[in-house]
């Protein structure tokens, strides 16, 4: 290896151990669990070579003692001490590989509950923008496909290694005791081999193996989009096109995984002959030694044999460091959503906001997400004074929803601010303040539970009186109460054994149940009809005395669907904030 | 219809993977070869090395002078170094190929099963499915298969040589072989039950996850994230309880086929010690040379190896037998039934006719008959409206006109050559920029053509305002874009099309007023370009724009307005 060539695998070495670092530094807190797994894998290994050792110096024993009989001669082997040793070997490389499993499965997965419940943390301090922009089930992959990537890390990548390293110690040392003209050399190819192992394959796996991953996510998207437009692909005769497409992803994924099956077949291949080359060194320097009466045969025999059981330490070890690459790049993905930037935290110091219900107000409000074609908000000036009902009007994507997302802090501003109470929004204690505010987003979430349970998220300790008053003013009450186990009644994932309308007014009933000083409402009555949405109006009327509103609608048409006692309205179009006057001379709707 | 039919009942799991297997047939010979050459210099090596030892310590000869020798067995070693390489790497040629293949297989299915039928899966879950679940197909490929037939071949030389070394020894080591079937069962329903248990626990964890995931805002909305996070660790720390319940079955199969490995090699050294010392005078053991014993201790644990491989191989086998079950699940989905009604594409009536139908009938599985009959002409440059209530059948006759459906009865004529544009409420858009989106339908239009697509769908003054113009990269999900836009974009795909025949499924739904004028703006520039123009509406607006107006209702034609 070149000079240049060794600082870079240095480096490569030093990033990968950066980027590792934090799981690293978790799995120390764990440290008596590890090394006692450790511990476990090492009896294993060390059984499989003092099964092998034992047993080549035992049957060369009884074949000399033999011969020595043989020819009448005096001789004393104590056959039993050997045979039970074999014995008592054979057995606990067996127990202590059955035991490591376990308990180093068990430290595992207790491992990884506890990365998820931490990523999970993680993730719910993540702002709103931040998590639009990936699919649920993206993020689902950062919390199960990544984490469990990193199981990898201790099971394949530490324990192993470290355990290699030991049982080269141990035949080196058994080399000392008794052929100590072999000790150097067969340290050095031990040794070297190792390095090579998990360096070596490492660096040469890093690039495709981190790729890999990369290669395989961008295929999945690919396809999906392909099913998804399966329509337009067909209709306009882009399908073939659009194929090849895959397949070209398909063939650079496969590029990357053929490298990655050819480099770790290295590996074992380089295992299995640096295993049989360094066995057979080991046989003849020992024989060497023989040879000058200053080794028994038994020695000679012993030695080579302890050589040829280090194969079970060194296995494992070309596979997991070719993938170390696929180990990184979760990690680092990890780490990167550790690090958001989009990361809503709780002031150090929280600041009560004046007045009940506080005033509102956004002063030259500016949000740009960062890889959005054009600004969502302009200078947007904003107020909601106390107990007052604001209807904020725009087409989807005008702006309406990061509005509402600021003023409850899921998001934060770039420039402007936005207070609340006279107070800035981001020295808000975050709990309390959305305790105090009521939210009924566009796609309100209902949770794959009871009925009651999602209600109880609006007030965890209403009783069930409670809940039916809720669902009485959307009028659930009648169809929860013909449902063979009522508010038990599970609603499905997503809400999706419910329909549309209901799941939307189960989510307006959970808002209903909390007892809030400001409320958003975004479409409180999309996908009911208007009888229905005329009379829930009526008691929404009634229940938002004395509370400030704002709603986010499309348009007023002074149907049903208007939402009761509006007593201003703003419009917003592309990201700005327009005046009725404006609102009127462009013909889109205003109050 | 029946032999697609009793196709898809024999489409069996298994079927389809040895289907799969069997074109990568000498891939797998290959590498089982590689394989079995060397096992076979594995046992050169070792009667190399037994060899050796006999000639230093009986023979007394100067290791020197053995120095040939020694160099010969390293060659011996190389070599078998290269052959197991060779053996990984055809078998992951074979693997490679085999997964193309399902991938294509199952991809060209789902195509066959056209976007209406495909709209009753999930689209991230059949994403899944073509990547993870075809991937999942590798180890049992790969190494399962090959490992199978060397879990034969080399215990069986082992077992001949032994034999014939010392048949006593053979007999201990064949005293164990009856039982490794069983083990082998034992390691393989444990792998089986480990992952069927663990994919139902995975399945259930991960349904968990999602479902807070997607909540995640109403959460944070009604400040319980914390309470939510406790939750996933107790969800994450009964599923290591439930795992660790069917790991430790799982492990105590194969450490008891360890155990008698362990214990069988451990007889075999005993008895060749007793043996040697002379204390055995039963059969051959009087004949036990240093050679033949230490050969045989030194075959012993090899005879084991290759079954203890193969079940650690077992879990690749269940799990692409659990991924073939989905898989198949969706090949046996037959495609909708192409029936022997004539979907005429040639032989047009009339020289002006775009599109005639003739007692056309569509039915869907379980819902029964949802369109016709019908029959319509629609000439050529004519823009017609369809109205009527959800339900009507309005949608299902677009898709009979794009041939996403297809008539059970009657006679559908389309002149194909024109070529064809569909827009329908949900604008689809890739990942990639304003460009790459439109160049989707015609992929060498110049930038003038894009921009100009992009102006008649009134989106001008958005590509104005973007610095990188028609290169700008819309984020995931065409982020970046409004739904107002989103849908134009997808107008300008249309206008760059050039198609003869355009068909659009209520592209006013989903917008607000001001965008609503807009598109209906773009569309009437459209209709004005001699194009057959198709539009299932209820805007008013729209409905004046057209020629006729067909009004359906329960499928059928009840009205027809110029």
């Amino acid at each position: 290896m070149s000079r240049d060539a060794f600082k870079a695998q240095r480096g490569r070495v030093r990033e990968s151990v950066t980027e590792l670092a934090p799981w690293l530094r978790l799995l120390s807190r764990h440290r008596a669990r590890l090394s006692a797994g450790a511990m476990l894998m090492l009896l294993t290994v060390g059984s499989a070579i003092g099964l092998l050792a034992l047993s080549g110096w035992f049957i060369t024993a009884t074949a000399v003692a033999g011969s020595l009989l043989a020819v009448g001669g005096a001789v004393t082997l104590d056959v039993y001490v050997p045979g039970g040793g074999i014995r008592l070997f054979a057995v606990t490389r067996t127990v202590a590989r059955y035991l490591e499993r376990v308990y180093n499965h068990d430290t595992v997965l207790r491992l990884l509950a506890e990365l998820r419940a931490g990523m999970f943390a993680v993730l719910s301090r993540l702002d709103g923008y931040t998590l639009s922009r990936r699919r649920a089930s993206e993020w689902l992959n950062r919390l199960t496909a990544d984490i469990d990537t990193l199981d990898s890390l201790y099971l394949r990548l530490m324990a192993p290694p470290v355990v290699a390293l030991v049982a080269i110690g141990l035949v080196s040392l058994l080399s000392a005791v008794f052929v100590p003209s072999a000790v150097f050399p067969l340290t050095v190819v031990l040794l070297a081999s190792w390095l090579w192992l998990v360096v070596g394959q490492a660096g040469l796996g890093m690039a495709a193996s981190q790729h890999r991953v990369v290669a395989q996510d961008r295929m999945r998207s690919r396809v999906i989009e392909h099913l998804q437009g399966l329509a337009e692909l067909t209709a306009y005769g882009a399908l073939q096109h659009h194929h090849e497409g895959i397949d070209a992803l398909e063939s650079a994924l496969y590029r990357d995984q053929r490298c990655l099956a050819a480099l770790s077949a290295l590996g074992n291949a380089l295992v299995s002959a640096v295993i049989g080359g360094t066995s057979l060194m080991a046989l003849f320097l020992a024989a060497q030694a023989y040879h000058m009466a200053s080794v028994s045969a038994p020695v000679m025999v012993m030695l080579p044999l302890a050589v040829l059981a280090l194969n079970e330490a060194l296995a494992g070890l070309p596979m997991a460091f070719t993938q170390l690459g696929a180990t990184r790049a979760a990690a680092r993905r990890l780490n990167g959503l550790g690090r958001s930037r989009g990361m809503i935290l709780e002031p150090e110091s929280p600041r009560q906001p004046q007045g009940v219900p506080p005033a509102i107000r956004l002063t030259q409000v500016t949000l740009h997400y960062p890889d959005a074609l054009l600004p969502a908000l302009q200078q947007v000036d904003l107020h909601i004074e106390p107990g007052e009902r604001v209807a904020l009007l725009g087409a989807s994507g005008a702006g309406k929803s990061s509005v509402a997302q600021l003023i409850a802090r899921l998001i934060d501003p770039q420039r402007g601010s936005v207070r609340i109470g006279g107070v800035d929004a981001r020295n808000l204690s975050l709990d309390d303040w959305r305790a105090r505010l009521g939210y009924l987003t566009q796609q309100a979430e209902l949770f794959h539970d009871s009925i009651a349970f999602n209600l109880r998220l609006g007030a965890s300790d209403a009783d069930d009186a409670s809940l039916w008053d809720a669902l009485a003013m959307v009028e659930l009450d009648a169809w929860v109460t013909q449902l063979p186990h009522g508010l038990s009644t599970t609603v499905g994932e997503g809400g999706r054994q419910l329909s549309g309308g209901q799941a939307r007014r189960l989510a307006l009933a959970r808002l209903l149940l909390m007892d809030p000083e400001v409320v958003i409402l975004d479409e409180p009555f999309a996908g009911l009809d208007g009888g229905l949405a005329a009379r829930i109006s009526l008691r929404l009327d009634h229940w938002l005395e004395g509370r400030s509103t704002l709603f986010l609608m499309h348009q007023l048409d002074g149907g049903p669907f208007d939402p009761p006692g509006i007593q201003r309205c703003l419009t917003i179009r592309d990201s700005h904030l327009i005046t009725a006057r404006e609102a009127q001379q462009l013909g889109v709707d205003g109050c | 219809m029946t032999t697609s039919d009793s196709g898809a009942e024999s489409l069996t799991p298994r079927r389809w993977l040895r289907s799969l297997v069997a074109g990568q047939r000498q891939w797998l010979m290959g590498s089982v070869l590689f394989g079995v050459i060397a096992g076979v210099l594995t046992i050169v090596q070792m009667i190399g090395l037994a060899w050796l030892v006999d000639r230093l310590i009986v023979a007394g000869v100067a290791p020197t002078t053995l120095l040939p020798q020694f160099l010969g067995l390293g060659a011996v070693i190389l070599l078998r170094s290269l052959l197991q390489w060779g053996q990984e790497v055809t078998g992951q040629e074979a693997s490679l190929r085999a997964r193309h293949r399902a991938r294509r297989d199952v991809l060209a299915h789902l195509q066959r099963l056209g976007p209406i039928r495909l709209s009753g899966y999930h689209s991230a879950g059949l994403g899944n499915q073509l990547v993870e679940q075809v991937e999942a197909l590798d180890g049992y490929v790969a190494k399962f298969l090959p490992q199978q037939w060397l879990a034969i071949c080399q215990p069986l030389l082992i077992l001949a040589l032994v034999a014939w070394l010392d048949w006593l020894a053979a007999i201990f080591l064949l005293a164990s072989a009856p039982l490794i079937p069983l083990f082998m069962a034992l390691v393989g329903m444990g792998a089986e039950r480990l992952n069927r248990d663990q994919f139902a626990a995975v399945a259930r964890l991960s349904g968990h996850f999602l479902d807070r995931v997607r909540g995640v805002t109403t959460l944070q909305l009604f400040a319980r994230t914390s309470q939510a996070t406790e939750e996933v660790y107790a969800a994450a720390d009964h599923y290591r309880r439930l795992s660790m319940k069917t790991l430790r079955l799982a492990f105590l199969s194969s450490a008891v086929l360890e155990f008698f490995a362990a214990v069988a090699i451990a007889v075999v050294a005993i008895y060749i010690g007793f043996g040697l010392l002379g204390y055995i005078e039963y059969g051959p053991s009087a004949s036990l040379t240093l050679f033949s014993g230490l050969l045989i201790l030194l075959l012993a644990p090899e005879f084991f190896q290759p079954l203890r491989t193969l079940s650690q191989h077992y879990h690749d086998r269940a799990s692409a037998l659990g991924a073939a079950e989905e898989l198949t699940a969706l090949l046996v989905d037959a495609p909708g039934e192409r029936h022997a009604a004539p979907h005429g594409r040639a032989g047009r009536s009339s020289r002006d006719a775009s599109v005639r139908l003739v007692d056309a009938c569509v039915s869907h599985r379980g819902r029964g008959r949802v369109l016709g009959p019908i029959s319509l002409t629609l000439h050529r440059g004519e823009v017609v409206a369809l109205t009527g209530p959800s339900g009507s059948g309005k949608s299902t006759l677009l898709q009979l006109l794009a041939g996403f459906v297809s008539a059970e009865s009657g006679v559908v004529q389309t002149t194909p050559t024109d070529g064809m544009a569909w827009m329908d409420q949900r604008p689809w858009l890739i990942q990639g920029s304003l460009a790459d989106n439109l160049r989707l339908v015609a992929p060498d239009a110049s930038e003038e053509r894009l921009t100009e697509a992009l102006s008649m769908a009134g989106l001008e003054d958005l590509i104005s305002r973007l610095p990188a113009g028609v290169a700008s990269e819309l984020g995931e999900r065409g982020v970046g874009l409004s739904g107002g836009q989103a849908q134009r974009l997808a107008l300008a795909r249309v206008f760059l099309a050039e198609a003869g025949l355009v068909l659009l499924d209520e592209p006013t739904a989903n917008l607000d007023h001001a965008t609503e004028t807009h598109v209906i703006e773009s569309i009437r520039k459209l209709a004005s370009r001699h194009r057959t123009l198709v539009v299932a509406t209820h805007h008013p607006a729209l409905m004046a724009m057209a020629d006729r107006t067909l009004c359906l209702y329960q499928g059928c034609l009840v009205e027809e307005r110029p």
